[in-house]
């Protein structure tokens, strides 16, 4: 009896083993039929209809090539990537908004240049902006290419209730001094002028960082602003401490803010503050947030027309700061590169501008594939900045980044803490 | 008869064996390898990390002692709140008549996975408050809305006297909102353990008391809690782990922010957030080392229980 049931296992175990043997045999034998296009592993940001729009984007390339597209997308995206890549077992493609863990990779050789590529390489350099193609570049080689950019030098209004009391929209050749005369004179007439919220869970505070370095960029100046990146210039500079106590006038003046001030800010996510202006009776005046608050605004006044109901005026000082999603691989094998070749093209980018919330900076894209006037001139205002700067915080990345966003919310807590919030923030450079 | 060979227990053994080793073993020996490497790994940097925890040299994004101190918070506040709470619910519970429905609705948020009851929490504290139930009930009664999850200041004046000027406040607003969503998840659990050693109190005890003329009162407090106590510290030392490792509450409901951070989110935003693996590492054995004392003395107690028996 014993000897039998054991006899048994073994038949058990040596079928187990047949049957798997088998298997890596016929894998073998599918692998000799020639390179073929197979599945492409993608970790990105993203879910919901940016989700729909991406794989309608991916759906021709999977047409024509036979190719699959296997995609996570996670808001916590920094994690799952550093882990993934520790653990050795990366995707083949990335698609994150932060560039400071990229250059990270980059160094540790961890990432596979555009270049291993055919054609990649050339396509991005003829067609990208030359700051877009500094960014992707690390020690002299290029790894990464930007997509779905968004132009963060944009306050949002209310068209009509701008019409009808009377405010004019500034213009970029306008300056800081004009939107605070613009702010008091709203305050003036009865409504708060700005609706401002930075809680975002962890990364809470981030919508004041992006106040600051559109501050920063244009009262100080490109020079300064990439010195901050590089680290030659501290966050201590009274350059940097002017741009915070600037945002601190918006943010901080009493009656400036329908959130009534530091607690309501600090407690009001990012998201719901877009809608204050929007509402009937707007509540606040103005509210700044980068392009993609166009999206937030239209999900929850689905009625609201482009241009009509809502719109927005360029940040005053000529200066635009702005974020993108950078699309590197971790290998370049012929799934990957042609996967890739894909992402870079025109004809790929089109589809989702054309479904709207999607800024591309190919310059082969037509202004025309835009759905509206005013996702129109988003991409316009990207493509025709004098001084553009990629997003400060996203641009260093890491534990600064952290900080920075901490900073904001301690500083709106306790203005009177400053210089030790930003030597603090120095301090995890 | 076959014989029984000395391998054959290991055998049967192996598979539990193996399963610890990888997933047990394996993460603690490499973690506290880790704790002396630097932030990749790669070269040995001594006591470095533990000093980074004492000095605190980045209190913005890593404020270590505010960690620190707020899971002694946790460990003591919503340890010593859940198991009174719990006791008095399970004394209460055995005297109602729907003692099974009582006790049903008290333990379900024991069954709500802790992430859902987070997010339903983080909803219930809102600011806006055409949104947060709480802040739309302290409004209609005429009070002015907090911001439970942000406000870092202390709930009453009393308490306000800040501590040594590098030592954080431990007693905040938005700790004390946390911990009490806590006490709401594990209340049903310590209710229901206790409410099964209530049962098991014999009532001629009970009786024998009421006839020499003791109140209510003098039952619970000289017979009911001491005859309970071994079942009460098999909670309290459950809780007291559970306070010590509490991570998805927190980074759920603020990511850590505001002054929120515990030893178990810092150290996971330190490693996967950061890339600091050192530092996370010291965090995740100076966490280890915290709870190694509870779990022994916890252990102890359940043998000592087992011998008695």
């Amino acid at each position: 009896m014993f000897h039998s049931k054991r006899s048994y296992l073994l038949l058990i175990l040596f079928a187990i083993t047949a049957f798997v043997g088998l298997g890596f045999v016929a894998c073998g034998d599918d692998g000799e039929e020639g390179p073929q296009i197979g599945s492409v592993d993608v970790l990105g940001l993203w879910g919901d209809e940016e989700l729909v729009s991406f794989e309608a984007m991916v759906a021709p390339w999977e047409t024509d090539t036979g190719g699959d597209m296997a995609f996570t997308g996670t808001r916590d995206i920094t994690t799952v990537l550093a882990t993934r890549v520790e653990g050795g077992n990366p995707p083949d493609v990335a698609i994150p908004a932060e560039v400071g863990r990229f250059q990270q990779f980059a160094r540790e050789g961890k990432l596979t240049p555009l270049s291993a590529c055919k054609g990649l390489e050339e396509t991005v350099k003829a067609n990208y902006p030359q700051g877009f193609i500094d960014l992707g570049t690390v020690d002299g080689v290029l790894y990464g290419f930007f997509m779905k950019a968004d132009t963060k030098g944009t306050i949002w209004y209310n068209p009509k209730f701008f019409a009808d009391n009377g405010y004019e929209p500034l213009t970029a050749s306008s300056t800081w001094d004009d939107l605070i005369a613009l702010s008091d004179q709203i305050l003036a007439d009865g409504t708060p002028p700005w609706s401002i919220g930075v809680e975002s869970g962890e990364a809470s505070g981030w919508p004041g960082t992006d106040w600051i370095q559109q501050i920063l960029l244009n009262e100080a100046g490109g020079d300064v602003y990439d010195g901050v990146i590089d680290g030659s210039v501290p966050f201590t500079d009274a350059k940097v401490k002017d741009a915070w106590e600037k945002f601190g006038e918006i943010a901080l003046t009493e009656g400036y803010t329908v959130q009534g001030g530091a607690e309501g800010i600090n407690a009001t996510n990012f998201v719901n503050s877009s809608y204050p202006p929007f509402e009937s009776p707007p509540t606040a005046a103005m509210v700044y947030l980068g392009g993609f608050a166009s999206g937030f605004i239209t999900d929850q006044f689905p009625d609201a027309v482009a241009g009509e109901d809502f719109d927005f005026f360029p940040f005053p000082g000529g200066g635009v700061t702005g974020g993108a999603n950078i699309v590197y691989a971790f290998n370049g094998d012929e799934t990957t590169c042609s996967f890739l070749n894909y992402l870079a093209s025109a004809e790929a980018q089109a589809i989702w501008v054309n479904r709207g919330g999607f800024t591309s900076v190919n310059s082969q894209v037509s202004l025309d594939s835009y759905p509206d006037a005013v996702a129109r001139a988003q991409a316009e205002q990207l493509a025709t900045a004098e001084l553009f700067r990629f997003d400060l915080d996203d641009a260093i990345g890491g534990a600064i980044q952290l900080a920075e966003f901490d900073g904001v919310t301690q500083y709106l807590a306790n203005p009177g803490d400053l210089d030790d919030i930003l030597s603090d923030i120095e301090a995890s450079r | 008869m076959v014989g029984r060979r000395w391998w054959t227990p290991w055998l049967w053994l192996a598979p539990a064996l193996v399963l610890l080793g990888v997933f047990l073993v394996y993460p603690v020996v490499d973690t506290i390898r880790r704790s002396f490497l630097d932030e990749r790994s790669k070269n040995f940097v001594g006591f470095d990390n533990y000093q980074f925890i004492i000095d605190n040299p980045q209190p913005l994004v890593s404020d270590t002692h505010s960690a620190l101190l707020n899971n002694v918070m946790w460990l003591t506040l919503f340890t010593v709140i859940t198991v009174c709470l719990g006791l008095i619910l399970a004394v209460l519970t055995g005297r109602v008549r729907y003692e099974a429905v009582a006790k049903s609705t008290i333990f379900i948020p024991m069954a709500v996975s802790f992430v859902a009851a987070s997010v339903i929490w983080r909803f219930m504290y809102e600011f806006n408050t055409e949104i947060g139930t709480v802040n739309a009930t302290v409004t209609s009664l005429g009070g002015e809305p907090t911001a439970w999850l942000q406000d870092t200041g202390a709930p009453q004046t009393w308490l306000t006297q800040r501590g040594p000027d590098t030592l954080p406040q431990p007693i905040q607003i938005n700790n004390l909102a946390l911990i009490l969503v806590g006490v709401w998840m594990w209340t049903g659990f310590a209710m229901v353990v206790l409410s099964a050693g209530l049962k098991g109190i014999s009532t001629e005890v009970l009786e024998a008391a009421r006839v020499d003329g003791a109140n209510e009162w003098q039952i619970f407090r000289r017979i009911i809690v001491p005859i309970l106590s071994p079942t009460i510290v098999v909670v309290a030392t459950t809780l007291v782990i559970q306070g010590l490792k509490k991570f998805d509450l927190v980074w759920v409901m603020t990511g850590g922010r505001f002054k929120t951070d515990v030893v178990a989110t810092l150290f996971y935003k330190e490693a996967f957030r950061i890339g600091d693996f050192g530092v996370g590492a010291a965090l995740a054995v100076v966490l280890l080392l915290w709870v190694l004392p509870v779990m022994v003395i916890g252990i102890r107690r359940f043998q000592f229980q087992e011998e008695t028996r």
